[in-house]
């Protein structure tokens, strides 16, 4: 992180770790909430909306691009 | 080569590298201060997953030598910028970006920046288009992109939410990101209650706020563990992906609130395909296209399609139809007819007008329908101003011209009030006069069981 073309802001990078607390926190709850939905039977195990992981299993070594 | 002519106008801010027009070939120079970076991100097959998973734009390397690497990215044959993008459009850009960092976090990568304008839309989906976005990761730092991510994204969406979605053209004038005190100032109060928006938005102010003045390096630099930056990320996907508007469309069912029967409708559907089928054309735009019904009608024929719409509910109802489909060739925008996108940034030419791109693009075709009354009637056009418009960038034009008698041209008239008068002009004579100074008239028809006609032009 030489080359800083653009400032990422002083109290930016200092309340990330702020934010990081809260995150935690939410997604403790979250999971909780999920976990007692599922033992409850509200919910079954697919129901996952949208995920931020990429999928890394069902990339092809040679698959190229169309 | 002379690259001092030839670099590409928006590419200047970052020294790792940039952008020039070889001929009409768009490419990347490298520049040695990144070549560590690049050659990791290759080789370690980073930039090969990100292509495989349609996230970055997939290039190709043209040269390696000492003092350059040169490299050919796919041709995107029309940039959107994020002023231009519907609701949910800038939804999938935000995940995306959120997507990409997360997994760059995984691989030991960051990305150096998360500007909106680093994202486009392409073979309909969103895809990073700066290759050269990425750094390594340096352990327990945190993301030093984090607040243009809040400022490019999740601010414009969440003002959306509250105002409408009229907000997101703040990027307009916002080129660097909405100001984070500007964002928060304009939350309503309740929105201080949400974990996410208090944590990432108004307590962000605050610290933006206190810690502005003294900025001298003194403060230590804050720490942050790689797993908790994670759950930054996730929170704010979660919350993201969850985001909808407040307000509701008032354009959005357009075609059930049309002044003509089902038949008449179909009859111009089938009249507007067949028109387009005899121009075998490579490229089209349909301005005002709405939800894309027009545009549709074609797909499977025209290799690039552009629908453009000022109704931003409109081409988020077309753009869900593109990810239904998995439509490869139709791209859906927002501009406003009477006010398209002017050129922004640095010299006014960081990102172009729209009407500059429309010439780039020189769409083989132009459908202008169920346009002209409310250019004419309620933007207060003259018919000559119109014509000139569509002839700077078209080369066949299908436009469509409701007379007098119309019901929609009669409630646009009605409304003048005192000042119909002033609108006698508006009329088939009138029209025809002004258009053809620019075009040749090809073809013209009425629509079967409607007042108004279609006429097809070809530019002079």
């Amino acid at each position: 992180m030489k080359f800083l073309y653009f400032d990422p802001g002083l109290g930016a990078m200092i309340v990330q770790a702020l934010v990081a607390v809260v995150a935690g926190i939410l997604l403790f709850t979250k999971n909780l909430l999920y976990k007692i939905k599922i033992i409850l039977g509200f919910k079954s195990k697919d129901d996952e909306y949208d995920s931020i992981d990429i999928d890394n299993n069902n990339i092809e070594p040679d698959d190229e691009k169309e | 080569m002379t690259k001092k002519n030839k670099i590409h106008h928006a590419s200047f801010r970052d020294p790792s590298g940039f952008l020039f027009h070889d001929g009409d070939v768009l490419r990347r120079s490298i520049q040695p201060i990144y070549f560590p970076q690049y050659k990791k991100l290759k080789e370690s097959g980073f930039f090969k997953i990100l292509n495989q998973k349609n996230l970055l734009i997939p290039h190709t390397e043209t040269s390696v030598s000492e003092n350059q690497i040169i490299i050919t990215p796919e041709k995107i044959p029309f940039v959107t910028n994020p002023y231009e993008w519907s609701f949910e459009q800038y939804k999938q850009a935000a995940l995306l970006t959120l997507k990409i960092q997360n997994f760059a976090l995984s691989k030991g990568f960051i990305l150096k920046d998360a500007s909106a304008f680093n994202v486009t839309f392409h073979k309909g989906k969103p895809i990073l288009i700066d290759t050269l976005s990425f750094d390594f990761y340096k352990e327990d730092t945190p993301w030093r992109a984090y607040k243009q991510f809040i400022t490019h994204f999740l601010g414009p969406l969440v003002l959306a939410k509250y105002h409408g979605t009229e907000m997101l053209k703040m990027m307009q004038v916002h080129i660097d990101g909405i100001p984070v005190e500007l964002i928060s100032s304009l939350l309503p109060f309740r929105s201080q209650f949400s974990p996410i928006l208090y944590s990432n938005i108004h307590l962000l102010a605050k610290m933006e706020h206190k810690h502005n003045v003294d900025y001298e390096g003194k403060a230590k630099i804050a720490k942050l563990s790689k797993n908790a930056q994670k759950k930054i990320l996730e929170t704010l996907y979660s919350f993201i992906s969850k985001l909808t508007l407040n307000k509701a469309s008032e354009w959005g069912d357009y075609y059930s609130k049309t002044n003509y029967d089902t038949d008449a409708f179909s009859n111009k559907i089938a009249l507007i395909r067949e028109w387009i089928m005899r121009l075998s054309p490579k490229s089209l735009i349909d301005f005002g296209g709405n939800d894309g019904t027009f545009a549709r009608t074609v797909i499977d024929d025209v290799a690039e399609i552009l629908v453009t719409d000022i109704d931003s509910n409109a081409i988020d109802l077309n753009f869900q139809k593109v990810r239904d489909n998995n439509e490869v060739n139709l791209l859906p925008f927002v501009s406003d007819v009477l006010q398209p996108s002017p050129g922004i940034g640095f010299d006014n030419t960081e990102r172009e007008t729209l009407i500059k791109r429309l010439i780039k693009f020189s769409p083989d075709v132009t459908l202008a329908l169920a346009l002209v009354h409310h250019i004419t009637l309620s933007g207060n056009i003259p018919f000559e101003k119109s014509a000139s418009f569509f002839a700077s960038f078209s080369k066949k034009l299908i436009i469509e011209f409701p007379k007098r008698e119309d019901s929609w041209v009669d409630s646009l008239l009605t409304r003048k009030r005192e000042f119909i008068n002033h609108f006698d002009f508006y009329n088939e004579k009138n029209f025809e006069k002004a258009f053809n100074v620019y075009f040749n008239l090809e073809k013209k028809t009425v629509l079967e069981g409607t007042k108004r006609i279609i006429y097809l032009y070809k530019k002079k």
